[in-house]
């Protein structure tokens, strides 16, 4: 996206646009000493207080990125501005202004959750007479006061990932940057996460964060880009996206498959105004629907179709994988050769 | 906390949009505090840098004091106790033990992004380091305290023997030794780092510690005096940081010259093995840590490596 288009994007984003750039970043490339371009000019506008979702398969450059936004590196081309700062002429302010979390879970394991806070709390010169509240307020934050004084070696993964959060907030940072927080936790573990975050978003913090799951990216953030192969190739809120890239698919198992039930059915299917249905399908023991909203307008499908006598034995939601994304926009990238610079995008790179 | 920093910190009063900055003394100190407790959470690695050393202190002036005897007549005097000479040895091993894993820390602290954390905290780099080398030099400063003290008990307990030769200098020898050993610990501190900081990998960098510990100490004045062993191992020895470092604590413990790879005669008695040694020694810091300090600018500079 160049920079033309990103402030375009911004204009007509009115109520983002009255609040300051936390995250500007311009025509950002960044090439390795062995050549390789792992960015290769991405811009990007992100608000005061926004929740920012950047999303890529392995490889696409992700943590290149955030690493150059938070100036572990310096842009190759181009410049980064955090909170007014330039990341090249005032890495001193950035860092004393930002929270980075790394991909890989960056405590002290030895120490324990309180000693690794204190630490972090020396190490940002918080006030000797604030660090024992901040300490405590943070370990109720991520729910490890019981724990606070075991060693942190001893924990799972959700939980010294939790630990990990609290410290990147000792010295509550305008600006926090999440590098792929969730992966490799389980389900359980992730939700506690998410909860986190939102909790550090609603207190007005601006979060950046990088993910593989479009799951979690719809779930998070306000906003979102897709980075592949150094370059962003779609940026908008994740509903924008998602009907960008397609539909989510409910089959339905239904109790008496005859032609007359399953007729019945799909009646009731086209009928209902608040499912945006745009194929629907007879299967052998049912139907299958495609809808943007299936996941959303399904409950309320069951109450009609079951006042309409229809028994459902069996049901499956499926949402577009962030593999269909990136398969779809590879697609369009590739049929939108013409377009300047786009690269053609094989589907084998992308899937890689 | 000085009043220094107290009152910077009091003077932030924005700390929820800009982190305030910490005095160099404070984050050596923060970084030396972490350190330290992290070493005393695992004393089972202080425990084995120092019985290795003991044992071999302990079998050492049992098989070769059995027949360094003579050796030590024709060198020195026949006053002098094996245990008395091998001292020096069993300190300086002790300290190589410690200061040669000390690239580990650095390797886990890189391995868990703990560098990159630090990095880009607002903490002083320079102090940061710092603070990291003071607590291996506690660390050192107390294995020294300890083998010093083993010394003087061997020979106390040992039937026949005599203290009277062990520590010729007294108090301020102590120091002095204290002084030599840092110094000593220092070379082997940065010689860690740098292949630390090459490698970046736990194993390689514990594996070429435990490589270097033993056979150093042979090429080296550590177990006999150079002049009874063979021409090759006195050549290598004359490089060999340990020949300098064991050669100062023996002049110091035992109140005489007995440095061999080079003759100085202008500082007088002890002073001459002690000036060269230091000196010696205080190069091969500025070379080796000099080198380490600029792999470690490389490592944190903010650069597309």
């Amino acid at each position: 996206m160049t920079l033309q288009q990103a402030r375009h994007q911004s204009e007509t984003e009115a109520d983002s646009s009255e609040r300051h750039t936390a995250i500007g970043a311009e025509d950002v490339h960044v090439t390795y000493d062995d050549g390789t371009a792992a960015v290769r000019g991405v811009s990007l506008d992100v608000k005061e207080g926004e929740f920012f979702g950047f999303l890529g398969p392995n490889g696409a450059g992700k943590t290149t990125t955030i690493k150059t936004l938070v100036t572990l590196l310096y842009p190759t081309q181009g410049a980064v501005r955090i909170n007014g700062y330039d990341t090249k002429a005032d890495p001193q302010a950035v860092r004393e202004s930002i929270g980075y979390m790394a991909q890989e879970t960056s405590i002290d394991f030895e120490l324990t959750p309180r000693e690794n806070l204190r630490v972090a709390c020396r190490m940002y010169g918080v006030p000797r007479e604030e660090r024992a509240d901040r300490i405590e307020e943070l370990l109720d934050l991520v729910d490890l006061r019981d724990v606070a004084d075991k060693r942190a070696e001893t924990f799972s993964g959700g939980m010294q990932k939790r630990l990990d959060t609290a410290t990147v907030l000792v010295h509550r940072p305008p600006v926090v940057f999440l590098d792929e927080p969730t992966t490799g936790l389980d389900p359980e573990a992730r939700l506690r996460v998410w909860n986190y975050f939102e909790k550090i978003n609603d207190q007005g913090t601006t979060v950046f964060l990088t993910t593989q799951y479009l799951e979690e990216a719809n779930e998070l953030c306000d906003r979102l880009a897709i980075l592949q192969e150094g370059q962003i190739t779609h940026t908008g809120t994740p509903a924008a996206l998602k009907s960008a890239v397609g539909t989510e698919t409910l089959t339905l198992a239904l109790d008496d498959p005859s032609q007359e039930n399953r007729r019945r059915a799909r009646n009731i299917v086209r009928q209902r105004s608040a499912l945006d249905t745009t194929a629907i399908e007879r299967t052998a023991d049912g139907l299958r629907i495609e809808a943007d909203n299936a996941r959303s307008a399904t409950s309320d499908l069951f109450t009609e179709l079951s006042a309409a006598g229809i028994t459902i034995t069996d049901f499956d939601i499926q949402s577009p994988t962030l593999d269909d994304v990136f398969l779809t926009l590879a697609g369009e990238k590739g049929e939108g050769k013409d377009s300047a610079d786009s690269e053609p995008t094989s589907v084998q790179e992308v899937v890689r | 906390m000085s009043g220094v920093t107290d009152e910077r910190d009091s003077i932030d009063g924005d700390a929820a949009q800009r982190a305030s900055g910490n005095s160099l003394a404070t984050d050596a100190r923060i970084s030396f505090r972490r350190w330290l407790v992290k070493t005393s959470r695992n004393p089972y690695v202080t425990f084995t840098s120092l019985v290795q050393p003991v044992i071999f202190f302990v079998l050492m002036a049992e098989v070769l004091g059995a027949i360094a005897g003579g050796a030590l007549a024709q060198s020195l005097s026949s006053d002098v106790t094996y245990v008395t000479y091998l001292t020096p040895a069993i300190i300086i091993q002790s300290a190589l033990a410690a200061a040669a894993v000390s690239g580990i820390g650095l390797v886990d602290d890189m391995e868990t992004g703990m560098f990159d954390k630090t990095l880009l905290s607002p903490m002083n780099r320079s102090a940061m380091f710092l603070g990291k080398a003071l607590s291996e030099v506690v660390r050192i400063t107390a294995q020294t305290g300890i083998i010093v003290g083993l010394g003087y008990l061997l020979l106390v307990l040992k039937p026949g023997a005599t203290a009277a030769q062990y520590l010729q200098t007294g108090l301020p020898g102590i120091l002095g030794i204290f002084v030599v050993t840092v110094i000593f610990g220092g070379v082997f501190m940065a010689y860690s780092n740098i292949v630390a900081l090459l490698t970046r990998d736990r194993e390689a960098t514990v594996m070429i510690a435990n490589l270097l510990t033993f056979p150093l100490l042979f090429i080296s004045s550590a177990f006999l005096p150079l002049d009874v062993l063979p021409g090759w191992i006195q050549t290598v020895a004359v490089v060999n940081p340990i020949t300098y470092g064991v050669d100062g604590i023996r002049a110091l413990m035992l109140g005489q010259d007995v440095m061999t790879v080079f003759e100085v005669t202008a500082f007088g008695g002890l002073w001459n093995t002690v000036v060269p040694a230091i000196a010696v020694l205080v190069g091969f810091n500025i070379l080796l840590g000099g080198a380490a300090v600029a792999l470690l600018k490389r490592a944190s500079r903010a650069e597309v490596q």
